[in-house]
């Protein structure tokens, strides 16, 4: 007797959040819509790998991380890494990546780990995310975010969790090229509902769902 | 009757420096079914009154026909149907081309209204009328209510309004964080707007108006330059301009209400949330009427209204005037109308002690009779004879105004003013328009000091300049206030006459047709303070909410009583300041919703969706029954993905378990799962779930799915405050995994099928076991060996991304095992065939865990856990309900879930859960029962809901299938 599923294509990884038009596969993960610009541009970036860690707020791991609750920055370990809560991290690499992304963070941490506890957690299925830019992103947003946007308040590289659609959303400022640009990301089972708020709220702003 | 068509245009006059209409765009409107012209600019009430139109509405309890007033907002004579819109201010709405006006409750028509014989009856229609009148008998009350919702003030809605022009009736919502929040457009709002911008603030300037300007906007030539300049500097300073719009009221901490009636894009009204540092109130000053006979027939207007008529939309308001005036106001707009070519046949200056005794003429004005006795005849009455301060927002932060006898007015006591609000402008006092624009700068300035100042203690990032903040250099500015408000001088009110009502009676307020008769029987049936006369008569509490009348309505009690107006003193000024649509409170429907990966199947393939909190479930997909049987007979499989998850990791995990479950988790093995029940400390039951050892210090603890939040919050709250020593990270991972559970007897065999890398033989991978291996090529997946449904079953959690994936495989690889999906319907009967409880169900928010037949699960010889105090003295008390299995006498009835037990009178217990039973083919339950009843085979009494009786006998345990367990154990 074969082995079960042997010979069978790999299987398609798709996210929460429905995609425009005629889908294809990247990274296995089932993408649609080609790239659009606009005023206000929303992409969903559900694929890109997402990694929690935890640890002290102040220890030796935080240290290593080197980004405080509140902050996100590139480069490091992940593409971006975010200070997402008191002893709360979370890096984000490319599509299919999560493993290579959580195995050099555990390396990265190891002296760390020998001291204090340092846990890492798989998110890159528990968690959708999506992009804003454009230059009226901030506007958008604030038909559905009782947060401050004002660069003078929430520069580039800031980093917040609160209430967006009344849904519990980790927010990031991560500009792009200049433009402003916000990371949204909430739990899987909530992003289509999420997407689909803003791209209501973005209508009156010129807002085009575009693809990856 | 048809209504005699004036002549189009026939009020209109020429061209004005001031005017707001634009003559090159001309269109035709409806109202009352005819066709009216107007100009883009007009308000309806100045369309329809270029047109000759005089009465706009009838009043409201007499149905008087009533005139424009004010020409604002506030007008209360002028309010009017949209459309589907009801109740909309004619006298603000801008007209639009094509639009369908109508007037409100009148009928046959606006000029001939039927229900205006009240005015024969008025003197039956005193105040307290109604309370009077309809309190007895209590039992007519439903009759009575039928015939007065006849009479009811108010337009239409349409019966289904969401069927009717979407699109229109789309309300909004968005947040704003001004540092400066200017409420009020005129000249030293507009001052300090640009002042406080100027300053390096960002402001946000609310007026009500169509544009900002207030009273310049009808001014002279030099009030029209100092407008430009004026707007010029506020374009200039980059100040974010709301017109249309209105605060509705200060809260906590400059949390301010703003609407937008008119916002820009696709929505009908805006709800702004503004969080200002300062609140700079400068709302201006409100013409009061005067009260004497006829000073509601249409033809009796404010001197501010004249004014607008005719400087902003070139409207003659009359033919041949009269002026009462007791101000710069009054004498204005005689000089206005004087202008414009109307005949002004007497000015009655109140300044010398003349007056005017009443007003007459059927429909409108068509004479009035003077003080020195003089019969005057004309069309147009105008009365300038004071003030009101709009200090609301002032004392919705706390203020309590002041009475200024000498300038006849209350005015704000700024002293008593939290730093966080200043004023500006006619709330403050009078000035010429150069010192009301100095006072309003020097505010602006102030008001962006103090936000600079908050700024800075609030860490904003990075520090930012504020270039005219005086005494900061350019940069941060001190954060403490000047210690001498800046709004306290430069203004003060100037002296003025006492004018509130003449020597006849006439209406105090206009939106509710309550006169001064009706104010002095209020006080002589002892309603004498302002609050209490305010309710009996319903004086101020009509749409305007007294911004018209109510120094009137004070002046009046005050002399009624002996009292001053000090004495008297205000109502409550409370928010809304003015009326705001259900829908703009609404705003955006928001309601989060999630969904299962597995969704688009169960969409594609018919289920009939339950909600369950935020959840969206499928109930079944035809028929449960058959979904039932199928599990017991073959293999289904249930899509599971809200049971709630958590990841554990740390070596103090066990510790926890220990401390937050009523039983043991010492000894748990790697690769072994345990049922675990929590109670709160008052040892109710709160959550259960099964929690699984996946490496030495790695576990994976499920919970209830409506319980998920709570407990991951409960394990938070015990970690942080009670062991914040203890090493265990908690990371929900509910939606990290599809959840799946595949049930029946055939189930391992479609396990076997898509399943690498895990033994299932019943040997290697027995029952209360968790593995983790590859499912349909799937790695990382979690699969349990548990059995809720009382079946073999493996519940198998699967990168969620691959949650659709693996749910086709399964269907796909068990078509010839009859395998089929079944929903939470057919889950809920299956789990009570086999007995297991559902918490919050079968418990409620009082049931402990002795209550719940937890018996075998509570182990007090443990040294501690949540709720063990309570436990114990519930088990050594023993008298506690009990959670039994219920067999309904008749096996065909099936007692709904609620049904109470009884035993003669008294309730002794109540159904908890209950279904027929595919498997039995009878009717089962479970129940709580009082203790002496829960011996298995003692008869019970259910109540059904429809009052009869029924029997029930208790069952030896809680499963009617399988009670030994054999089927879920092979």
């Amino acid at each position: 007797m074969s082995e079960p599923n042997a010979g069978a294509p790999a299987p398609v990884a798709r996210g929460p959040i429905r995609p425009p038009g005629p889908t294809r596969v990247e990274a296995g993960w089932e993408a649609g819509g080609q790239r659009r610009d606009g005023p206000v541009v929303l992409v969903d970036h559900t694929p890109l790998a997402k990694i929690q860690v935890k640890a002290a707020y102040d220890g030796e791991a935080a240290r290593i991380l080197g980004v405080p609750f509140g902050r996100a920055v590139r480069g490091g370990v992940g593409d971006l890494v975010v200070g997402s809560g008191p002893g709360e991290w979370l890096a984000l690499g490319p599509p299919g990546t999560q493993h290579a992304l959580r195995g050099r963070l555990d390396g990265a941490l190891a002296p760390a780990a020998a001291r204090e506890l340092v846990t890492t957690v798989d998110l890159t299925h528990g968690r959708a995310m999506m992009r804003l830019t454009g230059a009226r992103a901030a506007e958008v947003l604030t038909m559905l975010c009782a947060i401050d946007l004002d660069d003078r308040r929430t520069p580039d590289g800031t980093a917040f969790r609160s209430l967006v659609a009344h849904l519990a959303t980790d927010v990031i400022r991560d500009d792009r090229d200049g433009m402003p640009s916000y990371l949204l990301h909430c739990e899987t089972s909530s992003g289509q509902y999420l997407f689909d708020c803003v791209v209501d709220a973005g209508r009156e702003f010129g807002l085009v769902v575009s693809g990856p | 009757m048809s209504e005699p068509m004036p002549m189009p245009m026939s009020m209109r006059l020429p061209a004005q420096p001031g005017e707001v209409i634009d003559r090159e765009e001309r269109f035709s409107f409806s109202w009352n079914g005819r066709s009216y012209p107007a100009y883009s600019g007009d308000t309806i009430a100045s369309a329809l009154a270029a047109n000759g139109v005089r009465i706009f509405s009838r009043s409201f309890k007499y149905h008087r026909p009533r005139g424009l007033l004010t020409a604002s907002h506030l007008d209360p004579g002028c309010t009017i149907q949209v459309g589907e819109e009801p109740n909309v201010r004619g006298a603000h709405r801008l007209a639009s081309p094509g639009l369908d006006v109508r007037s409100q409750n009148t009928w046959p028509s606006l000029r001939y209204d039927v229900k205006s014989v009240n005015r024969l009856a008025g003197r039956f229609l005193s105040a307290g009328f109604y309370y009077k009148t309809f309190i007895k008998p209590r039992r007519l009350w439903p009759a009575y209510e039928k015939v007065l919702q006849r009479f009811v003030h108010g337009g239409v809605i349409p019966d289904r309004p969401e069927e009717h022009d979407a699109e229109a009736r789309f309300y909004d919502k968005r947040y704003a964080h001004p540092d400066v929040l200017v409420a009020g457009g005129g000249p030293a709002g507009m001052a300090a707007a640009c002042a406080a911008a100027e300053a390096g603030a960002r402001v946000l300037l609310v007026e009500e108006e169509h544009r900002p300007g207030g009273h310049l906007r009808w001014g002279d030539a030099a009030d029209l330059t100092l407008l430009a300049e004026l707007r010029e500097r506020v374009s200039a300073a980059g100040v974010e301009v709301m017109c249309d719009a209105v605060v509705l009221g200060r809260y906590d901490d400059n949390w301010v209400a703003v609407v937008e009636r008119s916002p820009a894009g696709p929505a009908f009204e805006r709800l702004v949330k503004a969080r200002a540092e300062t609140l700079v109130v400068a709302a201006g000053q409100i013409e009061r009427p005067y009260v004497f006979a006829g000073n509601d027939l249409p033809g009796v207007m404010l001197s501010t209204a004249v004014r607008r008529l005719v400087n902003l939309y070139a409207v003659r308001p009359g033919e041949r005037a009269v002026v009462l005036t007791a101000n710069g106001s009054g004498d204005a707009a005689a000089a206005d109308l004087s202008r414009v070519g109307v005949d002004v046949a007497a000015v009655v200056d109140a300044r010398h002690g003349e007056d005017v005794v009443r007003a007459d003429g059927r429909g409108g004005v068509r004479w009035v009779e003077l003080g020195d006795g003089r019969r005057v005849d004309c069309d147009l009455l105008v009365t300038a004879t004071g003030w009101t301060a709009t200090t609301a927002l002032l004392n919705m932060a706390g203020n309590r105004p002041v009475y200024r006898p000498e300038a006849a007015r209350f005015v704000p006591d700024l002293d008593t003013l939290p730093d966080t609000v200043v004023a500006t402008g006619g709330v403050v006092g009078d000035g010429t328009r150069e010192a009301l624009c100095e006072h309003g700068t020097a505010v602006g300035e102030e008001a962006a000091r103090r936000a600079a100042g908050a700024a800075e203690q609030s860490g904003e990032v990075p520090s930012r300049a504020w270039p005219g903040v005086k005494g900061a250099e350019g940069a941060r500015a001190p954060s403490a206030p000047h210690p001498k408000r800046p709004d306290a001088e430069g203004l003060t009110p100037e002296p003025h006459p006492e004018l509130i009502h003449g020597r006849t009676h006439g209406f105090v307020d206009l939106c509710e047709d309550v006169t001064s008769k009706d104010l002095l029987s209020a006080v002589e049936e002892g309603y004498d303070s302002a609050e209490l006369a305010k309710r009996y008569t319903t004086a101020t509490m009509g749409p305007t909410q007294g911004k018209l009348e109510i120094l009137n309505v004070v002046g009046i009690l005050a002399e009624a009583t002996g009292r001053t107006i000090q004495e008297v003193g205000t109502t409550t000024w409370r928010p809304p300041y003015a009326p705001v649509t259900l829908g703009a409170l609404a705003g955006r429907r928001l309601e989060p919703v999630r969904h299962s990966p597995m969704q688009r199947w169960h969409e594609e393939h018919g289920a009939v969706p339950l909600v369950a909190g935020a959840w969206i479930r499928p109930d079944h997909y035809g028929d449960p029954g058959a979904e039932a049987a199928n599990v017991r007979e073959n293999v289904g499989i249930i899509d599971v993905t809200p049971i709630g998850k958590l990841d554990l990791q740390g070596p103090d995990v066990a510790k926890l378990l220990n401390l937050l479950y009523v039983n043991k988790w010492s000894k748990l093995e790697v690769g072994r799962v345990r049922y675990g029940v929590m109670c709160a400390e008052d040892g109710v039951v709160l959550d259960d779930g099964v929690t699984g050892r996946l490496g030495e210090d790695h576990y994976l603890m499920s919970t209830t799915s409506s319980g998920a939040a709570a407990v991951w919050e409960w394990v938070e709250l015990w970690l942080q405050t009670e062991h914040p020593d203890w090493r265990v990270h908690v990371t929900p991972v509910t939606t990290a995994y599809a959840s799946i559970n595949v049930a029946g007897p055939k189930s391992r065999e479609l396990m076997e099928r898509v399943t690498t890398g895990v033994d299932l033989s019943p040997d290697a991978f027995p029952y209360m076991r968790v593995r983790r291996g590859s499912i349909a090529g799937v790695d990382d997946c979690v699969i349990w060996r548990i059995g809720f449904t009382g079946e073999l079953s493996y519940e198998i959690h699967v990168p969620s991304a691959y949650g659709l994936h693996v749910w086709a495989s399964l269907l796909a690889h068990g078509e010839d095992l009859g395998v089929a999906p079944f929903g939470i319907e057919a889950q809920r009967i299956l789990r009570l065939e086999k007995g297991h409880l559902i918490v919050g169900q079968d418990t409620d928010g009082i049931t402990q865990g002795y209550s719940a037949d937890l018996d075998w699960a509570i182990k007090l010889d443990k040294p501690d856990f949540v709720g063990r105090p309570e436990l114990a003295w519930q088990r050594q008390r023993g008298d506690h309900p009990r959670l039994v299995g219920l067999l309904p006498l008749d096996a065909d009835t099936v007692p709904p879930e609620g049904c109470q037990l009884v035993e003669g009178a008294e309730i002794v217990g109540r159904i908890t859960s209950s279904r027929r039973s595919p498997t039995l083919g009878r009717a089962i339950c479970l129940g709580q029962v009082a203790a002496h009843l829960a011996e298995p085979g003692t008869e019970v009494t259910v109540r059904l809901p429809d009052g009869r009786l029924t029997g029930a006998r208790v069952a030896e345990q809680l499963a009617s299938v399988d009670p030994e367990g054999a089927r879920l154990r092979v």
